[in-house]
């Protein structure tokens, strides 16, 4: 890395010149593009605090004129919010930390540790991800089912603590720090052991963090292998729970549907705005070895 | 390594640390939950009925335990709610459990289903209204005999219809009122249909397009076929069924009644069939009618209560759905869907079936029994998010509220034409409707593309048709 | 699946020289990785191997699920490869990942690249949070709302471009831009993934090189081409690879906007497994359609790590 560092440092003197003319324009970039992203989002929200009256008005209307929650109290009387966000976060929660346990530690043994049959294994791992989850639901109610586990919490937990994706990262991740600092460790006598957990695990938080927050966004979401592996309304999770809002035959109305997925989508911003912490600080890891 | 990272270091130790403890904690604290052991009475051989999510919500469910235990002490019930948005996810949900060994005795199914169930998983009822006839007499007078044919098969009774719709034409009154146009008259044909279209187009800006459909088997082309004359498939009766007409309703009902619907060769290239598509394709030209969109049409409620399309087909389980979308009784109205050979209409409807590898089929007969009776349907459809399959339901008091005017249409869209029947749904149903959903799209995304995508639907339709399913 | 057993010949770790035990050393190191890799192997194992290994088995069967399996031979797959709704299939499922996992990638490490230059911590923040936003909803309810945005009479998108003059567009209803529309919707919720993983990519780049690379303007580019980029290659790397996985799996988008259509436009590999397993009952096929997608996707992610040998720069 060092090797990097006299060249940026001087092409950082270079363009200092030019640099008055560029803040502006980016920002002014970056607020359209933000917009357009939020645009569908802020509409969503917009929607669920008008009357189902004012749902699909053109120019749509931002700010309702006479907003109103009694979305919102539509969907609290219709389903059991609390009940369904228990499961949800229980499920959630526990499949984000059971990845980000799996993903590190599998991740480092792929990018740092020699061991035979490493490379069809990462296949292996790798190929997980490329079967698209319609195929095996079947089978893997049957392998559930010889478990107890169909219709239980556990059922979709379990199943999920292994992640392709987050070992690839954490390998990704592993990979892309600087090898010196584990050769300087071996030579102060660390073992493997030492070597993981004093001078490559602390600057992990990063990736571990994008692990937990990609894991909670997509489980908190999920519907598919929830509605085919839960079967009691008790175990139900909120995106089950919020089909009920659609009402027979897609009579729901508009807001309160919309609101549900305003209230089920709280959560998930919570994690992300937690979670940019530990991604922002990734810095700090880099400090390290300068 | 400065100061400040070693305690940042340390910091973020004991926070995993924390967060670690604290998931061990919570593990352990919800482990009931987890393992679904706080549910009460679980695998307890309970008789298990599995109802489509959106339509059983969690008061209704209470509300048919509940009472189903007053009736029925001695038999332990379970509800599932399967949390399907349609039927497909529906059946991914069943079908799972069927090739699991864990099953429901019961099923929810609606038309598209009832002949493959009946086919291939269902137990005929036939010996059980034998049976306990007399203490149906009362059901089967208060239920149209078309909506109890459509649950038959090959000579058999598979379902106790609760709930039908039939596709009508809902106004919205406020267009209606803006093109000077009058409500129209029950026998309206389809050339008075095109001309209050153009009066509304006329009288109103942009965004507004008069007439709004969903490319779906129920209430896409279907209607349009039916009042041309023709059928998809085409259409016969299978024999049989007599015992049940003869000891239940009276001969000018019996007419003509027979052992359910048969649908067997395609003839989508059939004139019929082809002038039907010309003429959306026509509406559309002439930008009377909007193309079709996939789906299930969840937008349908709000385009329409905004005032942003004039006319659409869709039956009672509207009206519930307009008035939650905040209009106002006076604000739509329904009238019959226009002659144009014929003014026959179409319909589906729904009930349970009792899957063969049931243990528990006497119980399950009585849950059937239970959950056609009318005290239970008038505690479930108290919102009107479906026509209840009995007429005596079918009151001014319930539409007070909720409209429309001429609530009457829903039931009586049965009654007016008697010929009126079921959408086509043999047992290979879903490859059908995904054929007809297909090339209807094609067939109306352009001009000039009706009459080789309807040749390709055939040649498809023939060939979904062959398979056994 | 350990690797315990593997009493192979010591072999050099990273630097024979540095260790002054080897054979210790690597029996650590052995045992080490075995227990590091034991709960994602034994849970692969048990919940997607066998589970893949039962739908390859399926695809050689006929099975309704309510009948016992029938063994097929290969007829399901003979049966899949002349039919032509599968061959559409798998060319948009083709065409999509190209335009969407080029779109995503671009939009997505611009942004993150722009990002990183100066500006005020709680700006930002704001932004990064609205990039990554769309990420937070499910693909399905936003899919629902998206259905009506673009829908060709009363949608906003064709009231906004209205504004500007452009007449309405049939967004979703006209085979030439069905397919197009879906691809717009799929990005405008994925991209903020890569950004996501570009952020942390960017935040592992040492600091003075990304100051200097950000900086604006033509030098500011080439600086981002030579200097920050082949920092950012091993992300790069994942962004591209979980992308095209991830897009040649697309199901709910064309599900809830087009349901495949018109025609079969906008139909998709995984939504032709799903109607041909859960609504034709048809699973011995659905899952050799399965199988097919599963060798493209091997056959194209290998494809990229070979080329990967050649871009990727690990430090």
């Amino acid at each position: 890395m060092s090797r990097v560092s006299p060249l940026s440092q001087a092409s950082l003197s270079l363009s200092r010149a030019r640099y008055s003319l560029g803040p502006w324009a980016r920002i002014v970039a970056l607020a359209v593009c933000a917009l357009l992203t939020l645009g569908p989002v802020i509409w969503t929200v917009s929607t669920s605090l008008r009357t189902p009256a004012q749902s699909f008005d053109l120019p749509p209307k931002i700010i309702p004129t006479h907003p109103t929650t009694e979305a919102y109290r539509g969907v609290f009387d219709q389903i059991d919010v609390w009940l369904l966000a228990l499961n949800s976060t229980l499920v959630t929660a526990l499949i984000a930390v059971g990845q980000m346990v799996t993903a590190g530690l599998a991740g480092y043994a792929f990018a740092r540790l020699e061991f035979r049959f490493k490379k069809p294994l990462f296949g292996l791992v790798l190929a997980t991800m490329m079967v698209p989850l319609q195929v095996t639901i079947v089978p893997v109610f049957l392998v559930l089912k010889s478990m107890g586990l169909t219709d239980t919490l556990l059922g979709l937990i379990v199943p999920a603590f292994p992640t392709a994706f987050g070992t690839f990262l954490m390998r990704q991740y592993f990979l892309g720090m600087p090898k010196d600092l584990g050769e300087a460790a071996m030579l102060d006598g660390a073992g493997p052991w030492r070597i993981f957990r004093s001078v490559y695990a602390p600057l992990a938080a990063p990736g571990l963090a994008i692990v937990g927050v990609l894991a909670f966004n997509y489980h908190w979401n999920e519907f598919f292998r929830p509605l085919i592996l839960e079967t009691s309304g008790q175990n139900y999770t909120l995106p089950l729970g919020l089909v009920s809002l659609q009402g027979n035959l897609g009579t729901g109305s508009i807001s309160v549907v919309l609101a549900g997925v305003v209230l089920s989508m709280l959560p998930a911003v919570a994690v992300f705005v937690v979670g940019q912490r530990p991604l922002r600080e990734g810095i700090t890891s880099a400090g390290v070895n300068r | 390594m400065t100061d400040s990272n070693l305690t940042r270091r340390t910091l973020l130790r004991y926070g995993a640390y924390g967060a670690g403890a604290a998931a061990l904690a919570g593990t352990a604290a919800s482990w009931d939950r987890l393992t679904g052991s706080d549910i009460p009475g679980r695998d307890d051989g309970s008789l298990t009925v599995a109802t489509l999510g959106p339509a059983y919500g969690p008061e209704a469910i209470r509300t048919l335990t509940e009472g189903f235990r007053n009736v029925h002490p001695d038999i332990k019930l379970r509800i599932n709610a399967v949390q399907a948005v349609d039927w497909s996810d529906f059946f991914a949900k069943i079908l799972t459990q069927i090739a699991a060994g864990t099953a429901p005795d019961l099923v929810y199914v609606a038309t598209e289903g009832v002949q493959l169930f009946a086919k291939s998983l269902g137990v005929p009822l036939d010996h059980y209204v034998r049976r306990d006839a007399a203490e149906l007499k009362e059901y089967f007078a208060d239920v149209h005999p078309s909506l109890v044919e459509s649950m038959m098969y090959e000579g058999r009774l598979y379902q106790l219809p609760v709930e039908f719709n039939a596709a009508d034409m809902y106004l919205n009154r406020q267009v209606l009122q803006r093109a000077g146009a009058d409500f129209p008259a029950p026998d309206w044909t389809r050339d008075d249909f095109t001309a209050l279209l153009r009066g509304m187009k006329k009288s109103s800006g942009s965004q507004f397009t008069p007439y709004f459909w969903t490319n779906r088997l129920w209430g896409g082309v279907v209607p349009w076929l039916f009042a041309g004359g023709t059928n998809l498939l085409t259409e016969s009766k299978a024999p049989g069924g007599a015992w049940l007409w003869d000891s239940f309703y009276p001969a000018a009902e019996r007419e003509g009644r027979g052992g359910g619907f048969r649908w067997t060769t395609p003839q989508a290239t059939d004139d019929r069939v082809e002038e039907a598509y010309d003429y959306l394709a026509s509406l559309i030209q002439e930008g009377l009618c909007t193309r079709p969109e996939g789906g299930n049409g969840q937008n349908l409620v709000g385009v329409f209560s905004t005032g942003r399309v004039g006319v659409t087909p869709a039956g009672g389980f509207w009206a519930g759905g307009l008035h939650l979308a905040g209009m106002k009784a006076d604000a739509f109205d329904v009238q019959y869907f226009p002659r144009w050979r014929t003014q026959r209409h179409q319909f589906g409807a729904a009930g349970y079936a009792l899957l063969r590898t049931s243990r528990k089929q006497d119980e399950a007969w009585e849950f059937i029994k239970y959950a056609a009776r009318r005290d239970t349907l008038m505690r479930l459809f108290d919102t009107n998010q479906t026509t209840p399959a009995r007429r005596s339901m079918l009151t001014a008091g319930r539409y007070e509220e909720s409209g429309p005017r001429h609530w009457q249409v829903f039931y009586d869209t049965l009654d007016k034409f008697p010929d009126t029947g079921p959408i086509p749904a043999p047992p290979q149903v879903a490859e059908v409707t995904e054929v007809l959903l297909k090339y209807t799209g094609t067939a109306l995304a352009s001009p000039r593309s009706v009459r080789p995508a309807l040749r390709r639907m055939q040649g498809d339709l023939e060939k979904a048709m062959e398979r056994d399913v | 699946m350990t690797n315990t057993q593997t009493v192979s010949p010591a072999r050099p770790l990273t630097r024979p020289v540095a260790a002054p035990r080897p054979s210790r050393r690597d029996r650590g190191t052995r045992l080490l990785a075995t227990l590091f890799l034991a709960p994602t192997v034994v849970g692969i194992v048990v919940f997607t191997v066998v589970p893949i290994v039962g739908s390859v088995v399926l695809s050689l069967f006929h099975w309704n699920v309510i009948d016992s399996p029938s063994f097929a031979g290969t007829a399901n797959y003979r049966e899949v490869f002349t039919d032509s709704t599968v061959r559409v299939s798998f060319l948009n499922t083709l065409v999509f990942m190209v335009f969407a996992v080029a779109a995503q990638l671009l939009i997505a490490l611009s942004l993150a690249l722009t990002l990183n230059g100066r500006m005020p911590t709680w700006l930002r923040s704001v932004f990064r949070s609205a990039f990554f936003f769309p990420l937070v909803l499910s693909a399905a309810s936003i899919s629902v709302v998206m259905k009506y945005l673009f829908n060709q009479d009363f949608g906003v998108v064709n009231w906004l471009i209205g504004l500007v003059g452009i007449s309405p567009v049939p967004w979703l209803t006209s085979e030439h831009a069905a397919l197009a529309t879906v691809i717009i919707v799929y990005v405008w919720q994925q991209f903020g993934f890569s950004f996501l993983l570009f952020i942390g990519g960017l935040n592992n780049i040492p600091k003075e090189v990304h100051e200097a690379a950000s900086l604006d303007g033509a030098t500011g580019l080439r600086k981002h081409l030579h200097v920050t980029l082949p920092l950012l290659s091993p992300t790069l790397l994942v962004a591209t690879v979980v992308g095209v996985i991830n897009a040649l799996q697309v199901f709910e988008q064309p599900y809830v906007l087009t349901n495949g259509g018109p025609g079969d436009s906008t139909r998709t590999v995984v939504m032709v497994i799903y109607e041909t397993a859960f609504e034709q009952l048809r699973f011995g096929e659905a899952s050799a359609v399965g199988v097919l997608l599963f060798v493209l996707i091997m056959a194209v992610t290998a494809l990229q790590f070979r080329l990967s040998r050649r871009f990727v720069h690990y430090q």
